[in-house]
């Protein structure tokens, strides 16, 4: 309990600290919002009129006061160039985004266990060298570089998936799946060489233990050794660094969801640099902070109840 | 030196000298107009005998711009990881031998800042400074100091606690000292090899920011440039891709097999699954 | 189906504005039919949706469908009527008497009056409005509507191209009385289409309008879906998922031309493209300079290079076919060696001049073009780099803060020569980014807005460019080609470009069941 709330706390205040970092990054940016209003038909007397509207020319503590004041009560803001309200809008990229997350996740988790454990069975085999190889050539390579090479095949060879844009899952289910598969293998298979490598060395490290001697030495079918009493056991680590790699996969978006078009969290915030959406830019680099830390607590607090001893320490 | 015999880390070594040469040699032996003239009776000419590597899209020569890029790629993820470790360095070890407030505060603060990606990080950093190869350095660099941090202030809370450095203390010797003769050359090993594998995320970094167009700039030769400017011309000429992309790859994954090599030599204790 | 191209006019010389041309096009005998949805892949972004304050090309070219203006032009730039049945100028030239069309509904219903047509005009003219085109209006002294159907505009001062700035939707939109709060967001207009929605960066969505006063469009809907990738856009062509795209890329416009599976219209032309000097930068004072670096362009060669030949080169950036186009004016050779000693007797030897080229990565041929002209200036002793800018980026620091030594910009033909010539030389104008302050420009631009024989007027510009040329204030590079790609079952293609060569209108356009 002490835990939980020691945890419940320091988050908080790490997510104060996010929105102070956010907004002082932000606010050297260059360039601003005003100009961005008024684009081609800027001209200085009008720019001067309009950032004063804007509240631009306040002292930057009290535009970090109001700034936060509005999150906090819900009002976050209109994006300039979406001339949208932030809150619904975020969310809205967010689904998108969670959606790619999900499936990049499960696509890497899907081959990585299999693959790092059939590794960490056959250590030091060709089998190994195989899955690390593998594995480690996932990881050399960009992800962006997977996406072009994913399009070239997929989408310009075969012609059987669509090479960019985005359909709300609320609207056509199957189209949206369609449409989020080719960012999400891209994304997955740079995820699954590290999550291979991850449960190679965990499954290394568990079936050097004594209870797998012991279950062995029952005369247990190695079947039942290997993926009753080893996976079990290694399932825990691997998703602490599966969690961990949420913070990754936000900052792969950035450059997968631009070059699919796919109009998600990634895109968004993109554009939201590239225009200098300053409001949005804020709202967006704090959201993602803010979900990075917040897989990362839920990963320490399923930790927690899968293995009691971390409450000792 | 047992773990440089095997296989991977002989090619790991391999790849990685081979880059090393040819970032320090291509640029003296291959004229830096090589990399930029263009022929407009060439373009998108494929592989061919003239053009080893092709050519792209303004009919430049895609051998000398992908053996001169090295320098760019090296020289940036060199530079950038530098300066993480120059900047992560001192903040890991105050933080991790005098412990206490500083330790709290300082680790706070890493740690909101590595719930920031760090290619976002990267990204925002650069679209403050603008885009140009110096600020690139920059954008990476700070991008992966909390990391760098974070792990070097580990490794001296660890070596803090030797027996030898509370010896150390005991007589008396003082901190600057302490940390000179003790944690330094104690954490060097597991700093190197996070270093290593550190420069390979940051040649991943250059070509993401440069990819968005916010890392190196035209007509500089730089990998992730060239496979951003490909995408125009892809299903026409995929090698003004495949190229550059193998040669990320094949840097990436030297300094992959080098950084693992190194561990198993320089810091058995973290060896996977050891 | 037999492939064939045909031009719809011949040629530039013969009078026809758009030289335009259809390959593989659907058999003349198909018969159009109403309904379906086109599904459009837009090459742009639209910006601010508010007809008066977008100054965007793109977005100006799906309002093109929203929006109706009071006057118009024909194919040979000449102004019609529109919503306005008829127009009188009088004798001494101040005062136009719009007679409007009776019957002409908004989108929302409402029939449109003289009430509507003074309220647009007043509220572009408002400097509060923020509109593009405000100085339009600049010398109106009344608007009167003596009864539903006549506006009268008064004058305090000649205006020659006021009517025929009217013919573009900038300032000639007319919108019902009233809406201005919601243009921004939901544009309400007397066009084709009814604006539904738009999602920003990613698509818009139009309805046909069925009372439109031109009788109702075929299509039901027209979603523009907006990717600025060029292979994106293409690869939605073939799988299907896109019925047309606009821009076809350069380098692929051979191959796509000769595939039976689709459908090309090309133009002539799209925009123009011009190289631009900051006048306030010490070297770029001394015109010897501007001069040198415009004898080290190969301006053929660079059209080729950045835009594998979609384009045609110009000395002057007026509309081609039009009376003010200076024909004597013929672009500088390249010529390397002349321009080293031009830079040499203006105090610069090899190496000296030192220059940042900022390049929009908007325009990714810009990019292209930069890099080629980098060969080129280096060559010629000038020690140039290449900076390249977001879309905003190069808005805040070139076009607002004058912060550049050397860019690049291209126009959409601007055809109109008061609009074109004033907005960017006169030292006032509101495109004179580049800080060009020449007293000859100044009094030519305004003597023009004052003579209202049409042959003196295009002398006067005829003129402005010879001096722009002679001074080397700017380098004027090329006009550059507009395509539009599309699958056999688009119909009515030929009717689809604007005159103005940039806006689209969907209005006769329809899907094959």
């Amino acid at each position: 309990m002490i835990y939980l709330l020691n945890r419940s706390v320091s988050f908080a205040i790490t997510l104060l600290l996010i929105s102070v970092i956010t907004f002082a990054v932000t606010n050297i940016l260059p360039g601003d919002v005003a100009m961005m209003i008024m684009g081609t038909q800027s001209n200085p007397e009008a720019l001067a009129g309009l950032r004063e509207s804007l509240g631009l020319n306040d002292p930057l503590v009290t535009q970090y006061l109001r700034w936060i004041g509005g999150m906090l009560t819900g009002d976050w803001g209109t994006s300039l160039v979406f001339k949208e309200e932030i809150g619904p809008l975020l969310l809205q990229k967010m689904t998108a985004s969670s959606l790619i997350v999900v499936m990049s996740m499960t696509i890497a988790l899907t081959a990585a266990v299999p693959l790092g454990v059939w590794a960490a069975v056959h250590r030091d085999k060709w089998q190994d060298t195989a899955s690390s190889t593998t594995a480690l050539l996932g990881v050399s390579l960009p992800d962006f570089f997977w996406g072009i090479m994913l399009i070239l095949l997929f989408a310009r060879a075969l012609g059987w998936l669509p090479s960019s844009g985005f359909v709300d899952p609320g609207e056509d289910f199957l189209r949206a799946l369609k449409h989020a598969f080719l960012p999400s293998l891209a994304l997955g298979l740079g995820l699954m060489a590290h999550l291979t490598r991850m449960t190679r060395a965990t499954m290394t490290g568990i079936l050097a233990q004594e209870f797998i001697r012991v279950a062995r030495a029952k005369g247990l079918p190695e079947r039942t050794v290997v993926w009753r009493y080893g996976l079990a056991n290694a399932i825990g680590p691997v998703m602490t660094v599966a969690g961990l790699q949420v913070g990754y996969l936000f900052g792969s978006i950035i450059v997968m969801e631009s070059l699919f078009n796919y109009t998600g969290m990634g895109w968004l915030t993109y554009q939201a640099l590239l225009n200098r959406d300053i409001p949005l830019i804020q709202a967006s680099v704090f959201v993602i902070a803010a979900v990075v830390m917040l897989a990362n607590l839920i990963v320490d607090l399923a930790y927690v109840l899968v293995d009691p001893r971390i409450r000792l320490g | 030196m047992k773990g440089f015999l095997n296989a991977k880390g002989l090619i790991g070594i391999v790849l990685v000298s081979a880059v090393l040469l040819i970032a320090i040699f291509a640029p003296m032996i291959i004229p830096a107009e090589f990399a930029t003239k263009m022929n407009m009776r060439a373009r998108l000419d494929p592989p061919s005998l003239e053009y080893l590597f092709g050519t792209d899209q303004l009919g430049r020569n895609m051998f000398y711009r992908v053996m001169l890029g090295a320098r760019t790629s090296l020289t940036i993820a060199v530079t950038a990881v530098a300066m993480s470790v120059a900047i992560g360095l001192p903040l890991g070890i105050i933080s991790g031998y005098f412990g206490g407030l500083t330790d709290n505060v300082l680790m706070r603060l890493v740690d909101t800042l590595l719930s920031f990606p760090a290619l976002l990080l990267a990204l925002t950093i650069s679209a403050v400074l603008g885009p140009n190869l110096q600020n690139t350095i920059i954008a990476i660099g700070i991008a992966f100091t909390p990391f760098l941090a974070r792990i070097i202030r580990g490794e001296a809370l660890r070596v803090t606690q030797m027996p030898y450095v509370e010896a150390a203390r005991a007589a008396g010797t003082t901190d600057a000292l302490i940390i000179l003769r003790h944690i330094l050359p104690n954490i060097m090993p597991p700093v190197i090899v996070q270093a290593t594998i550190s420069l390979a995320f940051a040649i991943l970094a250059e070509a993401g920011l440069s990819f968005l167009g916010l890392g190196t700039q035209p007509p500089r030769a730089s990998w992730g440039l060239m496979i951003q400017a490909s995408r125009d011309y892809l299903d026409v000429a995929p090698w003004t891709a495949l190229v550059p992309g193998a040669a990320v790859a094949l840097t990436v994954l030297g300094l992959n097999m080098f950084g693992d090599v190194l561990r198993d030599v320089l810091d058995p204790r973290a060896r996977a699954g050891g | 189906m037999k492939r064939r191209d045909f031009l719809k006019s011949t040629s530039a010389l013969l009078g026809g504005t758009i030289i335009y041309s259809l390959a593989a096009p659907m058999a003349a005998n198909a018969q159009p039919v109403t309904g379906g949805t086109l599904i459009w892949g837009h090459s742009e972004t639209t910006q601010n949706l508010d007809m008066h304050q977008t100054g965007t090309a793109s977005t100006g070219r799906v309002l093109q469908n929203v929006h109706s203006s009071i006057v118009t032009v024909d194919k040979d730039l000449n102004v019609i009527p529109n919503l306005a049945e008829s127009f009188e100028q009088s004798a001494d030239g101040l005062t136009y008497t719009f007679k409007l069309r009776s019957g002409v509904k908004f989108h929302d219903g409402s029939d449109m009056t003289s009430a509507d047509v003074k309220y647009s005009f007043e509220r572009c003219k408002d400097p509060a409005t923020g509109a593009v085109n405000f100085e339009v209006f600049n010398a109106v002294k009344s608007i009167d509507t003596p009864d539903p159907m006549t506006v009268i505009v008064t004058l305090d001062k000649i205006n020659a191209p006021f009517l025929s700035r009217l013919a573009e939707n900038g300032a000639g939109v007319i919108m019902p009385e009233g809406s201005g709060d919601v243009q921004g967001t939901t544009p309400i207009g007397a066009g084709p289409f009814k604006f539904v929605r738009r999602e920003f960066g990613n698509e818009v969505e139009l309805a046909r309008f069925d009372d439109y006063w031109e009788g109702p469009a075929y299509l039901d809907k027209v979603i523009a879906r907006e990717i600025t990738e060029p292979t994106v856009r293409l690869t939605g062509l073939r799988t299907g998922e896109l019925h047309m795209i606009n821009d076809i890329p350069a380098d692929r416009m051979a191959e796509i031309k000769s595939d039976p599976a689709f459908q090309v219209v090309t133009w002539f032309p799209l925009n123009w493209d011009f190289v631009n000097f900051n006048h306030d930068f010490e070297p770029f004072k001394d015109p010897r300079v501007r001069k040198a670096l415009d004898m080290m362009i190969d301006k053929e060669q660079l059209l080729e290079g950045a835009l594998w030949g979609e384009g045609q080169v110009t000395a002057s950036p007026s509309y081609p076919t039009s009376a003010s186009y200076n024909h004597d004016l013929k672009q500088r050779a390249q010529d390397i060696g002349g321009a080293r000693a031009l830079l040499e007797e203006a105090g610069y030897g090899p190496g000296e001049l030192k220059v940042v080229f900022k390049v929009t990565t908007n325009y990714p041929y810009h990019v292209e073009a930069a890099q080629i002209m980098l060969e080129w200036f280096r060559e010629g002793g000038v020690d140039m780099s290449i900076e390249q800018l977001t879309w905003s980026d190069w808005l805040s620091q070139v076009w607002v803060d004058k912060d550049f030594q050397i860019s690049m910009m291209n126009f959409f033909t601007l055809w109109e020569p008061d609009f074109l010539y004033y907005s960017l030389w006169n030292s006032t104008g509101a495109f004179n980014y580049r800080k060009i302050s020449d007293p000859v420009i100044d009094d030519l631009t305004e003597k023009a807005r004052i003579t209202t024989d049409p042959q003196a007027r295009a002398d006067i510009y005829k003129a402005v460019q010879k001096r722009v040329f002679d001074e080397t204030h700017d380098v004027y590079l090329w006009f550059r080609n507009g395509s539009i790609g599309a699958v056999p079952g688009v119909g009515g293609l030929d009717t689809i470009v604007h005159p103005n060569g940039s806006n689209l209108n969907f209005h006769k356009v329809w899907l094959q069941a």
